[in-house]
C-alpha cells in the first residue's frame, strides 16, 4: 500500500513552494510527485539528476512525473517504481475529489487531501464567476485546508477567515500557515518510524503526541478513542495487533479509517498524532488514551 | 496532363464564378471552372465524363473532428444512432436494452479466446430516460464468464459485467467514489470517472489504446472519404512532438491512396505537460518543416470546459434548466491570456473548445486582452462548439476577428434533450446561432466533432439548415440558414478559420483539385433531403476516391 496524497488549491495558494519544500526535505523518503499542472515544474535545478520522457529523476531518489499519458498510466508506472509516497499536485482548477479517488485503488492508500487556500483572497475567489464553484468544490473535498499567507492579514481578519472556512467546510480541519510555509508534516503525514525525525526544515510549529501499549487493546476500544478524538488532531497514524491480524489506523482531518493489514507485523498499540503547536493539548490525548486503553486487569 | 471533368453542375463556392459545367485539372491543381470551350484553351486534355450526371463541389472541409472517429469504430458500436464504418457497413443504432444485449451477444460469439474481454463503445444513457441505469445485471445476461466493458459515449462512464469486475479484483470493499452500488452497497457495475473506470483496466486500457494506431488512421481516412471530406482536422491531436506519433501520421498521409488531407491541431495544454508554453509553441512551429501535401499543422487547440449534456460546461446566468451544475473549467482563467500569447505571437492559429457561454466569455476576454498587447489582425482564432453563444458575444467576436465553429450536429443528436433538460426552450432555440453569426458578421463553420457524432458534412449542413430534432421539433426558426450559407460553412469558411482558404475550400484556378462528388445538388433539393444525398466519393489532388459501399 503506497500512501497517496493529493495537494490542491487555486493559483497563488502556494502549491509550487510547497512541492519544492517537500523535495528538499524528503530526508531519505522516496517521494513520487505527479504534476497535474501546466507550466514549468520549477524544480531546483541542483536536484535534477536525469530526465526521461515524462519523468525527472532527482539526486535524492525522488521522482517527478507528468501526466501527458493520463493519470492511470502515470500511476501504473509510478507504482512499479515503488516509492514511499505518491504526492499529486492537482492543477489549480482540478476536481480534487475525483483525483483523490485514485487513492482508493488496490495498491494505494489515500493518505489525505490537502487543499491550500490563499487566506487573503479565498473568500472573494470562492465567489468568482469563472472559478468560484471550482474553488468551493476543492475546499469541500479537503481533509485539511491550509489557510496560507495568514501573515498578510491583521488579527481580526485572520479570525474571520478561519471562522468562514470552518463554517463553510465543516468536514475539514483548518490549519493556518504563515509566510507561505506550509507545514510539511501535514503533507508527509506522520510516520511510525520517522525517517524525517532528525530535521524539520525550520517548521517546528507542531506538537507531536505518541502512545504505546504492549497489549490489552481491542478494536472497539480504539473506535471509542477515535470517536472522542479532539478536533485539534490534524493527523494520526497507528498500528494495532489483534489475534486475527494487524489493523492500521489512519486519521486525516475528520476522516478516520481502521483497516485490516495482515501483512504488517505489529506489537500492541502504537499511535502517533500531530497538531498545531499551542492548539493540540497532549494532556487531553493522554487522558483519553488512559480512559479507553485500559491495561489488562 | 490535363483532365477536364464534365459534371451535371459544378458548384464552385467562388462567388465570382459560382457555377460551371466543367473543371480542368493539371497535376492536382485546378486550372479553372467553366464551359468545355473556355477550358479547352489550356491545351491537350482528356475529357472525363464519369461525373457527367453528378454534381461537383469543393471537397468538404471538416474543421472539428478527432482521430477517435476512426479508433472507436474499430470496436463494437452500441450508440443510439446508426453509424457507417469506413468499409461502408452500417453499425445499427441501439434503441433498447434488449437490442443492446442482443448486439453484445452477437459480438461475444465472434471472440474465440474465452478470456478476451468484450469492449464496446458509444452507449449513451441519455436516450433511455425510462429505463433503469444500465448495470452488471443487464450485461450478465450477455455472458456470465466473459468480461464485458461498455464504454459510454460521454467518455466519463462505463458499465461492466460481473466477470469484468471479478477479472480485475474489483470488490465491494474498495472505497473509490465512482463505483456504482445498489441499495445493499453491492457493486452494480457502473463505473463513473476514470479513477473508477481504470479499476477495470482490462477494459479501460483497450479504449485508451485504440486511437493512436495505424488501423485508427486508416479507418479515419476511409470515413472521411465516404462523407465527401477532402480535408479533415484532428483537432486536439496528442504527442505530435513525439517522433513516433509524427512518423505514424507521415507514413499514412504520404501514401498515394490515403484519401484525405489531415490538418493537425495538437493540444496546447495537457494536464501534466512539462515545459512552458513558449518552448511548446516553438515545437509546434518546428513541426511545420515536416508538412507534406496531405499533412498540415495550422494551429493549436485548447479545451476550456466540459459538455452541455454532461452538465460540465460553464453556463452564464441563469445556468442549467434542470439537473445539477458540474461546470468544470480545464484552464486557470488567470493564466489563459498568457498561455495563448506564446502561440499568438508566433502566428499560430488557436482553436478553443468552449461549450458553455461563460467559458466563451472567458475566451473572448482573453483574446481581447491579448490583442491589446500583441496585435495580429489576421489571427482567425476560433471558438469551437460555441453552442450557446449569445448575441452580445457575437458582437464582440465580430469586432475581435474571432471565428466560430458551431456544433450544428447537436441540434439533431441532443436537441430534444437540450430543450427538455439541459438549457430549456429559449436557449435551446438559440443553440448553434448560425443566422445570428451571419447577421453580426462572424465567419463561421459547422462541424461534427467526430467521433462524438459521425463524420458527414451533408448531415452537418442539414442540421444548420433545418434545425430539426428526432421528435420533429424545429429548434429555433430564426437561426436557420440557407443551404448555400451552410455549404460555405463546410467548405470555404472551414478552410478560412484554418488559414487554408487560399488552397482549399472552393473550386478556383490555382487551388488544389479537391472535390466532393454528389449524386444530387444540395442547393436545389428539398432542404430536408440534403443529408440523404448519396456521396459518390471524392477527388483529391486530381485522384479519384470512390466511397465504400457495403455489399
Amino acid at each position: 500500500m503506497i500512501p497517496f496524497t493529493v495537494i490542491g488549491g487555486y493559483l497563488g495558494a502556494g502549491k509550487t513552494t510547497l512541492l519544492n519544500e517537500l523535495l528538499r526535505n524528503a530526508n531519505g523518503r522516496k517521494l513520487a510527485l505527479l504534476i497535474n499542472d501546466f507550466g514549468e515544474i520549477n524544480i531546483d535545478a541542483l536536484l535534477i539528476e536525469s530526465r526521461e520522457d515524462n519523468r525527472i529523476n532527482l539526486s535524492n531518489g525522488c521522482i517527478c512525473c507528468t501526466l501527458s499519458d493520463g493519470f492511470h498510466a502515470a500511476i501504473e508506472s509510478l507504482t512499479e517504481a515503488a516509492p514511499d509516497q505518491i504526492i499529486v499536485e492537482a492543477s489549480g482548477v482540478a476536481d480534487v475529489h475525483t483525483l483523490a479517488q485514485y487513492g482508493h485503488s488496490p495498491q494505494l492508500q489515500l493518505d489525505g487531501v490537502i487543499v491550500l487556500a490563499d487566506a487573503e483572497t479565498v473568500r472573494i475567489k470562492s465567489k468568482d464567476k469563472f472559478v468560484g464553484r471550482t474553488i468551493q468544490r476543492q475546499l469541500a473535498a479537503a481533509d485539511i485546508i491550509v489557510a496560507n499567507k495568514m501573515d498578510l492579514l491583521d488579527k481580526a481578519t485572520q479570525a474571520e477567515v478561519i471562522s468562514w472556512l470552518e463554517t463553510h467546510y465543516p468536514a475539514a480541519v483548518i490549519c493556518p500557515a504563515i509566510n507561505g510555509q506550509v507545514p510539511l508534516h501535514l503533507v508527509m503525514g506522520v510516520h511510525l518510524v520517522d525517517k524525517a525525525a532528525t530535521t524539520d526544515s525550520g517548521h517546528a510549529h507542531f506538537t507531536r503526541w505518541s502512545w504505546q501499549q504492549p497489549a490489552g487493546v481491542g478494536v472497539e476500544d480504539l473506535q471509542q478513542f477515535l470517536a472522542h478524538l479532539p478536533p485539534e488532531v490534524l493527523r494520526l497514524k497507528g498500528t494495532l495487533s489483534q489475534p486475527d491480524g494487524t489493523r492500521v489506523i489512519q486519521v486525516v482531518g475528520q476522516r478516520q479509517e481502521i483497516r485490516s493489514a495482515p501483512e504488517i507485523t505489529a506489537e500492541g498499540l502504537t499511535l502517533v498524532a500531530i497538531g498545531v503547536e499551542g492548539q493540540l493539548e497532549c494532556a487531553q490525548l493522554d487522558q483519553a488514551a488512559g480512559r479507553f486503553f485500559k491495561p489488562d486487569p | 496532363m490535363i483532365t477536364i471533368y464534365q459534371a451535371a453542375k459544378v458548384i464552385t463556392m467562388n462567388p465570382s464564378n459560382p457555377e460551371a459545367t466543367h473543371v480542368a485539372v493539371r497535376d492536382g491543381i485546378i486550372l479553372g471552372a467553366g464551359s468545355l470551350q473556355e477550358l479547352a484553351g489550356w491545351g491537350d486534355y482528356e475529357l472525363d465524363t464519369s461525373f457527367s450526371d453528378k454534381v461537383i463541389l469543393p471537397g468538404f472541409v471538416e474543421a472539428h473532428a478527432h482521430l477517435m472517429a476512426g479508433g472507436m469504430m474499430l470496436l463494437p458500436y452500441m450508440g443510439y444512432f446508426d453509424r457507417v464504418r469506413g468499409d461502408g457497413s452500417v453499425a445499427p443504432g441501439i434503441k433498447s436494452y434488449e437490442a443492446l444485449i442482443n448486439a453484445l451477444k452477437a459480438e461475444e460469439r465472434k471472440l474465440s479466446d474465452p478470456h478476451e474481454p468484450l469492449v464496446a463503445v458509444g452507449f449513451d444513457p441519455i436516450y433511455f430516460p425510462d429505463e433503469a441505469r444500465l448495470s452488471r445485471h443487464h450485461l450478465d445476461q450477455v455472458s456470465a464468464t466473459r468480461p464485458i466493458y461498455v464504454h459510454h459515449a460521454s467518455g466519463h462512464l462505463s458499465t461492466v459485467n460481473s466477470a469484468m469486475l471479478a477479472a480485475n479484483n474489483v470488490t465491494r470493499d474498495l472505497q473509490v467514489d465512482g463505483l456504482g452500488r445498489d441499495a445493499d452497497g453491492e457493486l452494480d457495475g457502473e463505473l463513473r470517472e476514470p479513477p473508477a473506470m481504470s479499476l477495470c483496466r482490462t477494459g479501460f486500457s483497450v479504449v485508451q489504446k485504440i486511437n493512436n494506431t495505424d488501423q485508427a488512421v486508416i479507418e479515419f481516412g476511409a470515413q472521411a472519404c465516404n462523407a465527401g471530406i477532402t480535408t479533415c482536422t484532428d483537432l486536439g491531436g496528442v504527442s505530435l512532438l513525439v517522433p513516433k506519433t509524427l512518423d505514424m501520421w507521415r507514413k499514412h498521409t504520404d501514401r498515394e491512396d490515403f484519401p484525405v488531407r489531415v490538418a493537425q491541431y495538437n493540444l496546447g495544454i495537457m494536464p501534466g505537460d512539462s515545459g512552458d508554453c513558449e518552448s511548446f509553441a516553438d515545437g509546434l512551429l518546428g513541426l511545420r518543416q515536416y508538412e507534406t501535401e496531405k499533412l498540415r499543422f495550422p494551429g493549436v487547440k485548447f479545451i476550456l470546459d466540459g459538455s452541455i449534456q454532461g452538465f460540465s460546461a460553464l453556463l452564464n446566468e441563469p445556468g442549467y434548466f434542470s439537473g445539477s451544475d458540474h461546470g468544470q473549467l480545464l484552464v486557470v482563467p488567470d493564466q489563459l491570456k498568457d498561455m495563448l500569447k506564446s502561440f499568438h505571437t508566433r502566428g499560430i492559429n488557436i482553436h478553443m473548445h468552449c461549450n458553455g457561454n461563460l467559458t466563451q466569455e472567458l475566451a473572448i476576454d482573453a483574446v481581447d486582452k491579448l490583442l491589446r498587447e500583441a496585435p495580429w489582425f489576421n489571427h482567425r482564432h476560433t471558438l469551437t462548439h460555441a453552442q450557446l453563444t449569445t448575441q452580445a458575444q457575437l458582437r464582440k467576436m465580430a469586432r475581435l476577428g474571432l471565428c466560430a465553429n458551431f456544433f450544428s450536429n447537436h441540434l439533431w443528436y441532443w436537441g430534444d434533450q437540450h430543450y427538455n433538460i439541459t438549457v430549456g426552450p429559449e436557449r435551446a432555440n438559440q443553440l448553434e446561432p448560425c443566422a445570428s453569426a451571419l447577421r453580426e458578421g462572424v465567419s463561421f463553420a459547422v462541424h461534427s466533432d467526430a467521433g462524438v457524432t459521425p463524420l458527414g458534412s451533408l448531415h452537418t449542413m442539414w442540421c444548420a439548415v433545418n434545425r430539426v430534432t428526432p421528435s420533429g421539433r424545429v429548434l429555433g426558426e430564426y437561426e436557420k440558414i440557407s443551404a448555400y450559407e451552410a455549404l460555405k460553412a463546410v467548405t470555404i469558411n472551414a478552410a478560412f478559420q484554418m488559414h487554408l482558404d487560399d488552397e482549399i475550400g472552393s473550386i478556383e484556378a490555382g487551388k488544389k483539385a479537391d472535390f466532393a462528388i454528389l449524386e444530387e445538388d444540395p442547393l436545389a433539393v428539398d432542404p430536408m433531403h440534403i443529408r440523404d444525398i448519396r456521396v459518390w466519393g471524392t477527388v483529391l489532388a486530381g485522384r479519384k476516391f470512390e466511397a465504400a459501399s457495403a455489399t
